[in-house]
């Protein structure tokens, strides 16, 4: 009898052990994954949204989406110091694709056969911003138009009595620099610039934005002179590296030297609202709101070489539907995400800039007027940086950093640069 | 004369220690007083105590369990299962195997027992890539999400700590006399009997041990859940919410440190209560590993 | 046979069979892609529980204590096969080919062995990581042996100090890497007055990153060296001393040789830990800062071999190349371990 008991008992143990084991899974498989097979309902999408500033909005959208269409939109927030494509890719090996996902335009060729096409979608004929791909067709859902080149604090130059439109020139910015240089006292500034080169956390801002200006700066939109010398083997136009390496070197020398090696986004930023910087080195993005700051906010060109008066603008990166994924979920939520109540969560409570021409919400950035007038003027470049070899952010930010640090002139941050981009495309 | 040398050498020896133990304890200090001031106050002043309020501490400690990349209380309770559960089956299914491959003097056993030795040096790095897709296939192929999922993670754990787990119970067990087991097969009881009812409990002390060095290892471990939960899943185990939470979000410390009090206070309450035992766990651990 | 009842045996081998026919219902779901209810894996699961209770319950004596030993090791025996043998050969054979994290289109030899030996930033990392390793062991154990000796001397409240400096090793290699970047970057440069924090700089990143880790690593090694002298007898010293030796005389020429064991285990702990170290390093620099090395400038100066086989597989997307870096890895560690095997053996025969 005893020997019957326990016998029971050790097999109770082990065959809880492995309910116990097994167990948990139930309420996992629900959130497990679209692409696994089990039938997922075509009314749930997964977006992964690589913009951890508008996170919160992204929430609310979702909740109206719901609210408007009762279908369910489940957002999931990666960014900052995270890159969104790196984690996809473990996600595509963990097979645990989302359904809508950021990418950048360089990295659709990576996803070759897995993108949706949403060729002939509504919200298409309402704007020039889609990404198109040659061999996939129309891929990309544009969700913003953001623009980068020098922002500035309007007030601060006017005050010192300077015109930005004048800005067109190296030379012009060195007066510019010098004079608020030296009234840095009366006008309350802490640094000219708010430049910052650290690398680790901030490799994104040096390594793809402010290189974007050595690729785009002054080119028409759709010119990709120096994208495309750059992705024949990782060639770099040397005398054109060179000037912008000086233009570097001056932002260098006048930025913030506390905020230069060694700063954060946040302390950037910061800076610049509370008006300490008449410059910085940032787009759009890094004010959204009027309430930010109390001063008029614009753009001034990367002027490297005389005559440079174009800032960059587009989109930096697009949603994409996953073709294995809930392909009718994705396009019903672009679809209702063109329209009227979504843009009007993006635009006014998330700050984005909208490339839908019948959006009626004239975006609340304060840079907004700013890149308007730029590009109504068609005095805007292409994005072309997020083309360049994924990860190449990730090494020429360091060349920067030591740029920043004094290790490095003009003429040895442009050898550097060249050596350090060609052995990156020659792996 | 010699006893006045002996006390100024005593006082000396203190004040090194004591010194020591301030530049140890420094940085939890500094984690503490951080958390509990504004980012305003962390960058004017990150040692001092200006703007230390308990209202900033539980501001800053809501914002952090709140936060949707964190999600405190998730992460901790599956920290806490993924630990619990695999230490609970590492111990049980580790000492029955190690059991029989003690007991067993056939070709097979050692050649386990060998398997087992060895592999503890494999460097995790080398099955850390096939094994996202060796996991995703099974999973796929069996309708249990191993990726992503609890019971996957368990799983692996139980993989991972298995080799040195029954390395040091086979240590403890080879010492226990034969003529024990002997004697309750002599009284009637079957094998399992013998190890459930004669063997097992004598197991408590190494048991401890095992636990105590798994524990540490699991609770505190990043780079397998990071890769088998990923950061942005449905779940996640604390140093995997740490890392999401400080990469998302740009760098504001009186948050991230906020997260790292989180993260650290559960183990040193533990380790208050039972600093004896985590002590000589360790070095039971070290001496017989 | 005939002690066993017919009740029995039909219990054994009816839940043997309903076990197994489970089981061959959910693989046949699983091949087929059909899921009836999406059970398949319960299936299995409740299959494997029913096989085993038949086989527990399997009418033989002679080979009861078969089954149970069968019973006993398959549940580790199979999480082990599954998570450490599989993986292992697949990744050695993958580290063969081109393989990208999800297909295999062609082998290449050993061209992804090759390769690194070319790529100087693996290079360095191979030469950083060495050089990581050698000066950890020494500072490690020094700071380790000295604490201990501190630790074992008459002091008051000696527990509290122990256990004050064992402290750090309760905490993992991410929440630590943050604290200290945190005190590197803002409280280290408000003391010092300096503008950038010492982690930018590569030289000064990779101290820091070794302060670190002797910081974590000293007070459990220190833990040891307690033991291993609280094993000197007490009664060997008293006699030195009576001798007239004095304390250095006796540190050096009696508990130092008395505890050459203990040595040799903290120094080949120190040496696995510093090999694999990869979570500070993640958290700490995240590989930032250049150098300059066989004529190239390289970005990742503080990179070392675990994180740069963790960026080569998952940032560059290379993952049959960070396989190779990761078999050279284990091979590595393999001639150390063995090494050190040898070394402690004849260690063990002189004493």
């Amino acid at each position: 009898m005893r020997k019957k008991l326990l016998s029971m008992l050790l097999v109770g143990a082990m065959a809880s052990s492995f309910v116990a084991c097994g167990q948990p899974n139930t309420a996992n498989t629900e959130s497990g994954n679209a692409s696994s097979g089990d039938g997922t309902a075509t009314s749930s999408v997964t977006l992964l949204n690589g913009k951890p500033e508008i996170d919160a909005q992204l929430q609310d959208l979702a909740a109206l989406y719901k609210e408007e269409t009762g279908n369910e939109l489940i957002v999931q927030t990666i960014g900052g110091d995270t890159n969104a494509s790196d984690e996809l890719k473990k996600m595509k090996a963990a097979g645990n694709m989302p359904d809508i996902f950021v990418i950048e335009a360089n990295q659709a060729s990576s996803w070759d056969g897995l993108l949706a096409d949403l060729a002939g979608e509504s919200w298409t004929d309402k704007t020039e911003f889609e990404l198109v791909d040659d061999s996939m067709g129309t891929i990309g859902f544009p969700y913003t138009v953001e623009a980068t080149a020098l922002g500035y604090n309007a007030d601060v130059l006017t005050a010192a009595g300077i015109d930005p439109s004048t800005l067109t020139s190296p030379a012009a910015y060195k007066e510019a620099f010098e004079t608020l240089d030296s009234k840095k006292d009366e006008l309350g500034l802490k640094a000219v610039l708010g430049w910052c080169a650290e690398p680790s956390n901030l490799g994104w801002s040096s390594g793809t934005h402010v290189f974007a200006q050595y690729l785009d700066a002054g080119l028409a939109a759709d010119d990709t002179t120096y994208i495309d010398l750059l992705n024949d083997g990782g060639q770099v136009d040397h005398d054109r590296m060179l000037a912008f390496a000086e233009f570097v070197g001056m932002m260098n020398q006048y930025s913030d030297p506390d905020l230069l090696v060694d700063g954060t986004y946040d302390e950037q930023v910061a800076g610049f609202k509370a008006g300490e910087y008449a410059f910085i080195t940032q787009g759009n993005w890094c004010v959204t709101s009027p309430d930010d700051v109390d001063f008029e906010c614009g753009f001034a060109p990367y002027a490297f070489e005389d005559g440079i008066d174009t800032i960059i603008a587009g989109p930096p990166s697009y949603w994409v539907a996953y073709s294995e994924g809930n392909v009718d979920g994705a396009k019903a939520f672009f679809d209702w995400c063109a329209g009227d109540s979504a843009q009007n969560i993006l635009v006014n409570d998330a700050g984005l800039v909208s490339p839908f021409d019948d959006c009626q919400y004239e975006a609340v950035n304060p840079f907004y007027s700013s890149m308007k007038s730029y590009i109504d003027a068609g005095k805007f470049s292409g994005w072309h940086t997020m083309l360049k070899k994924d990860g190449l952010q990730n090494q020429t930010c360091q060349v920067f950093a030591d740029y920043a640090q004094g290790k490095l002139d003009a003429e040895s941050f442009t050898t550097t640069m060249e050596q350090v981009i060609a052995d990156y495309y020659a792996n | 004369m010699k006893i006045k040398e002996k006390t100024s050498k005593v006082v000396a020896k203190m004040v090194v220690a004591i010194i020591i133990a301030i530049y140890v304890l420094f940085p939890f200090f500094l984690v503490v007083v951080n958390c509990c001031k504004t980012t305003d106050d962390i960058t004017a002043n990150p040692i001092g105590f200006n703007g230390v309020s308990f209202s900033n501490f539980i501001q800053n400690l809501t914002d952090v369990i709140n936060n949707t990349h964190f999600q405190f209380w998730p992460a901790f309770f599956t920290s806490v299962v993924v630990t619990v559960l695999s230490l609970v089956l590492l111990a049980l299914f580790g000492a029955m195997a190690a059991w029989v491959i003690c007991r067993n003097k056939t070709k097979w056993s050692a050649v386990i027992y060998f398997t087992f030795i060895a592999s503890m040096i494999i460097p995790f790095q080398v099955v850390m890539l096939p094994l996202i897709s060796s996991f995703k296939d099974v999973g796929n192929f069996i309708g249990i999400p191993m990726i992503q999922s609890i019971p996957g993670l368990v799983f692996a754990y139980l993989g991972f700590g298995g080799a040195m787990t029954v390395f040091i119970l086979n240590g403890f067990i080879k010492g226990i006399p034969m003529e024990l087991e002997e004697a309750a097969s002599i009284d009637g009881c079957s094998p399992e009997q013998t190890f459930f009812i004669v063997i097992f409990p004598l197991l408590k002390p190494v048991i401890t041990t095992i636990t105590i060095l798994n524990g540490m290892w699991i609770w505190n471990d990043y780079l397998l859940p990071s890769i088998l939960l990923q950061q942005n899943g449905p779940v996640k185990t604390l140093p995997v919410a740490v890392q999401a939470f400080v990469g998302s979000y740009v760098k504001q410390w009186n948050l991230i440190l906020g997260a790292a009090f989180l993260a650290i206070i559960p183990i040193l309450i533990l380790f208050f209560f039972a600093q004896k035992q985590i002590m000589d766990g360790m070095i039971e651990g070290a001496v017989k590993g | 046979m005939g002690e066993f009842s017919a009740k029995r045996k039909i219990f054994s081998f009816g839940t043997m069979i309903i076990g197994i026919a489970l089981m061959v219902a959910g693989l046949f779901m699983a091949i087929t892609l059909t899921d009836f209810l999406g059970i398949r894996g319960e299936l299995i699961i409740a299959g494997c529980i029913l096989f085993f209770v038949g086989l527990y319950f399997f009418p033989t004596l002679k080979h009861h204590r078969g089954i149970i030993n069968f019973m006993f090791l398959f549940p580790l025996l199979f999480a082990f096969v599954v998570t450490v043998i599989f993986p292992l050969f697949i990744g050695i054979g993958y580290s063969f080919t081109d393989w990208d994290g999800i297909t295999v289109n062609k082998g290449v030899g050993f061209g992804n062995y090759q390769r690194m030996f070319g790529e100087a930033q693996f290079m360095w990392s191979v030469l950083i990581t060495f050089l990581f390793v050698i000066i950890n062991i020494i500072l490690v154990n020094l700071v380790a042996f000295l604490l201990a000796l501190l630790c074992t001397s008459k002091l008051k409240g000696l527990g509290f100090f122990r256990a004050a400096y064992f402290v750090p090793n309760l905490i993992g290699g991410i929440v630590l890497g943050y604290i200290w970047q945190f005190i590197f970057s803002k409280v280290i440069t408000e003391i010092l007055n300096s503008q950038a924090s010492m982690l930018v700089e590569t030289k000064t990143a990779f101290i820091g990153i070794v302060m670190v880790y002797v910081w974590q690593y000293a007070g459990y090694i220190m833990l040891i060296y307690i033991t291993g002298l609280n094993t000197v007898p007490g009664d060997i010293i008293e006699a030195s001393s009576i001798d007239g030796a004095n304390a250095l005389q006796t540190l050096f020429k009696i508990k130092i040789p008395m505890i050459a064991p203990t040595i040799t285990i903290c120094t080949f702990l120190t040496l696995t830990s510093a090999f694999k170290q990869f979570d500070v390093n993640l958290s700490l620099t995240n590989g930032t800062g250049s150098v300059t090395f066989m004529g190239k400038y390289l970005s990742k100066g503080t990179s070392m071999l675990a994180h740069n086989i963790y960026e080569t597989a998952f940032v560059n997307n290379e993952y049959a190349y960070g396989e190779a870096k990761a078999v050279f890895f284990f091979i590595v560690l393999a001639i150390v371990s063995i090494i050190q095997v040898r070394v402690s053996n004849k260690r063990e025969v002189e004493l």
